[in-house]
């Protein structure tokens, strides 16, 4: 068996003396969809952010493509391909659709790329096309979903983490954003959603992680999953 | 004609205090740091010019070539090795180590350069264009204005078109999403700062020209930089240019005795009513 | 987020209750004694006399930044301004110096309440800079009114010019006063509602305190009493400059003095200006040199002890000096603040 592309080993996080993620572990094999669900507060968001490096774990070790990435800033992560699309977007609302785009070049090792990117993240939302030169901070809350999927792929990820990108979404909205997701797994990159919407995690993943007060409590594939095991792992009854 | 021409050296004025104002409303709008010190690195680049250009016999505006680069450093060494630190304790301390480091850098350049007024010499100090009957424009203010100018200009096209400027925009938006696009924060905060020292550097070099100053003159200064950042909104480069107007217009029309006095006021009140400036949303 | 403040241990108080009353009353009635039957020399006298309003300025500058969240750059304003109105009374009404103190505190809360409807529709720095800003733009009209001479000054002309021993009283008794007014003060609801204010502003409406208005009694209350103190100083130097009147330094010393002692403490202003006070003296040798090394210092100690003397070793050693908590929770301090916001 080959190397898993992300393996989270027993990590806790904490703010101040609150502990978010007391003990979490999974794995992400190359080139899957592993949906990780749970209710709120469960800690999922914690981990995301700890994972892509926005907070310091207090314990554990994070492996990305088999390197230790434990610790590292956000800045040194994203240029060895994981990149996050943070909760709620985080669009840089006062910048144009086009500069919070070209900002996901940032990075050296991509910027010769960034006119490729640019059109294929415009060929995946045309929409963002029409508008490039507007302010992101006018769009809709999916037209910014959008941005933040497209400045993500700009930075030419292996590993794309979403985190709760349907969040305050219409349904038409979020059936687009979940077609393109797939395109994008399709083309290569290895995808990990967040989600609260258990139903349509499962039905997009090839894995499903539960998570519980910080822990990850149940994992596998969906169709060996019953839905009683996994309510009983999101509630924890 | 009196009209016009009180508007003409209003609007020259406005220039130099933008530029005056230019660095101090990058650091409040990016770092999110009100640089008390920011009027004392203006004297510093007024120093520096006058004390180079004497030293070499050429025209002050030439120094920026030398001067700019070393503030630009300091700034980076500044942020880098103490402020970014100070930051992470709280924004209340930060803004009394800079505070701190106003008064300190006051007092050294009095142990310095002694207490003695300076100004730099140019032989086109008392020139003037005669536009028509009694309407005259200084060609000193001109100069001054079109550095100003074209300082601010460089520096939004800079912000505006390159990686580096679209970086420290976008960590002012939001230094998470921003370092998720692999900024490194701290080193973007220690750039922004050089900058700041930078533009107080050819800022300095205008007062040098302009007006006669002392090491105390620090303070002046910074309020006059603060008020066209309160008027022009926070990191709002074109703010910064209305704000510069507004106070310059002012200035001239309250004279020598009370231009100042009135400059201060108008600030108090905008505070007061406006804090998020003109051109903040 | 859960409450973690619950999970400190208890601070040991100490000097506090009868205790500390008595060892207080003890110490201000020696120093009473020792100055009124000359034990000091008048050198001395002189330098308590510094170290009591020093202490007052101190105390005033924490009780609105420590405990308010209100930093002001701009305390200068009613030295200067109660400076001037000794000097004024004194010299152009020619009345007494009581008149002209009486004068200057009045005029001084006057200023204030006026400036409050400006200052208070601000936070943080807006607030610490448009009180600069003010204090500056009052030191610029003094500088070209020609009532109070422009720039030159003016001389205090008191018939008798108060003797050392006397003014040490003076000050001995301000610095008393203020101390316990603001002891008081923040041990009542108002206090306490102005504390959780500064810990978190959003929670502040729940203590129940209406907290414009508590603002506006501690501001009020240290414009009074530093506008005492800059009138004991004119009295002292027997003449105001606008210059200095209304100088920076007056903030620098009440910002180094609360930095230094601990920022939030009762005890941190009063080691503060027994400190800020030897150390002038000393660096009095070096002229020039003094804001420099002041400076230096309180950069250090911000970065090296952001709890300042008192508050370090309150935390190291788990105890207080006069406790102002009567019931709140122990209080956040600086580190801890950044970290919840991180």
């Amino acid at each position: 068996m080959s190397e898993p592309m992300l393996k989270v080993e027993g990590v806790q996080a904490k703010y101040g003396d609150f502990i978010a993620v007391a003990d979490a572990s999974l794995e992400v094999p190359e080139g899957m969809i592993v949906s990780l669900i749970g209710s709120n507060g469960a800690g999922k968001s914690t981990l995301m952010d700890t994972i892509a490096g926005l907070h310091k774990p207090s314990q554990g070790k994070i492996y990305f493509k088999g390197e230790d990435i434990t610790g590292l800033s956000a800045d040194k992560i994203v240029v060895r391909g994981l990149s996050l699309v943070p909760q709620g977007s985080r669009c840089f609302i006062r910048m144009t659709v086009e500069d919070n785009l070209i900002m996901g070049s940032f990075p050296k090792v991509v910027r010769k790329k960034c006119k490729d990117s640019l059109e294929r993240v415009y060929e995946l939302f045309p929409v963002l096309k029409q508008k490039r030169n507007d302010l992101s901070g006018s769009l809709s809350g999916g037209q910014r979903q959008m941005v933040a999927i497209g400045r993500a792929l700009m930075t030419n990820p292996e590993l794309i983490l979403f985190d709760e990108i349907s969040l305050g979404l219409a349904p038409t909205t979020i059936k687009d954003i979940y077609a393109r997701i797939k395109e994008i797994n399709k083309s290569g990159t290895t995808v990990v959603l967040v989600e609260q919407d258990t139903q349509r995690a499962i039905k997009t993943a090839k894995l499903v992680d539960v998570m519980l007060k910080g822990k990850v409590v149940l994992s596998g594939k969906p169709e060996e999953l019953s839905d009683e095991d996994i309510k009983k792992a999101y509630f924890g009854i | 004609m009196q009209v016009i021409q009180v508007i003409i050296n209003g609007i020259l004025l406005g220039g130099i205090y933008a530029l005056l104002g230019v660095g101090m409303t990058m650091m409040f709008g990016i770092v999110k740091l009100t640089n008390l010190a920011h009027g004392e690195f203006i004297i510093i680049g007024a120093y520096l010019s006058t004390v180079l250009a004497n030293a070499i016999g050429v025209d002050p505006i030439l120094t920026i070539i030398v001067t700019v680069p070393i503030m630009f450093l300091v700034g980076m060494g500044l942020q880098s090795g103490l402020i970014n630190r100070v930051m992470k304790i709280g924004s209340e301390p930060a803004l009394l180590v800079t505070f701190g480091l106003s008064i300190i850098l006051a007092d050294a350049m009095l142990l310095i350069f002694s207490a003695d007024a300076q100004r730099a010499n140019v032989p086109y100090n008392t020139a003037s264009l005669r536009i028509a009957q009694g309407l005259n424009i200084s060609v000193l203010d001109l100069i001054v204005f079109c550095i100003s100018l074209a300082t601010i200009i460089v520096l939004s096209i800079f912000l505006k078109k390159t990686y580096l400027g679209r970086s420290i925009r976008a960590t002012s938006d939001d230094t998470q999403a921003a370092s998720l696009m692999g900024v490194n924060v701290n080193r973007t905060y220690a750039i922004a700062m050089g900058i700041a020292m930078a533009t107080a550097a050819i800022a300095g070099m205008c007062v040098s020209m302009k007006w006669v100053y002392y090491p105390s003159s620090g303070g002046n200064y910074l309020l006059t930089a603060f008020g066209v950042v309160v008027i022009g909104g926070m990191g709002s480069i074109p703010g910064t240019l209305i704000a510069g107007l507004i106070l310059g217009l002012a200035q001239v029309i309250g004279g020598a005795n009370y231009g100042q006095l009135i400059a201060y006021v108008l600030m108090v009140l905008f505070l007061a009513v406006r804090p998020q400036g003109l051109f903040s949303k | 987020m859960k409450d973690n403040t619950t999970t400190l241990h208890k601070p040991v108080k100490i000097l506090d209750g009868i205790v500390m009353l008595i060892i207080c009353i003890v110490i201000c009635v020696a120093l009473y004694v020792l100055g009124i039957t000359k034990t000091f020399s008048n050198n001395t006298m002189r330098y308590m006399f510094k170290i009591f309003l020093y202490i007052t300025m101190g105390t005033m500058w924490n009780l609105m930044s420590g405990f308010t969240g209100m930093t002001s750059l701009g305390q200068q304003v009613f030295i200067g301004i109660a400076g001037y109105s000794v000097a004024v009374m004194t010299s152009t009404y020619k009345m007494s110096m009581w008149m002209g103190l009486l004068v200057g505190a009045v005029i001084g809360v006057v200023f204030a309440l006026i400036l409050s409807f400006v200052l208070f529709r601000m936070r943080g720095m807006y607030f610490a800079v448009a009180t600069w800003l003010i204090a500056e733009a009052v030191r610029l009209w003094f500088n070209s009114w020609p009532f109070v001479k422009q720039g030159a000054g003016m001389t205090v002309a008191v018939k008798q010019i108060p003797k050392v021993r006397e003014l040490y009283i003076y000050a001995l008794t301000l610095m008393i006063i203020a101390l316990i007014v603001v002891y008081a003060l923040l041990r009542t609801k108002t206090g306490l509602g102005l504390t959780a204010m500064r810990d978190d502003a959003d929670a502040s409406s729940s203590v129940g305190v209406n907290i414009f208005k508590s603002k506006l009694l501690c501001y009020l209350i240290c414009s009074v009493f530093i506008a005492l103190c800059g009138g004991l100083f004119a009295l002292q130097k027997g003449s105001v400059l606008p210059s200095s009147s209304f100088g920076i330094d007056w903030t620098v010393a009440m910002v180094f003095i609360v930095i230094l002692g601990g920022v939030g403490t009762m005890a941190g202003p009063i080691l503060g200006g027994i400190i800020y006070v030897i150390l002038s003296e000393f660096l009095a040798h070096f002229p020039g040199w003094s804001n420099i090394i002041l400076g230096a210092i309180a950069i250090l100690v911000i970065i090296f002890l952001p709890d300042g003397i008192i508050g370090t070793l309150q935390k190291k050693l788990n105890f207080e000096i006069f406790s102002q908590k009567r019931l709140s929770a122990p209080k956040k301090s600086l580190k801890q603040k950044a970290d919840m916001a991180a």
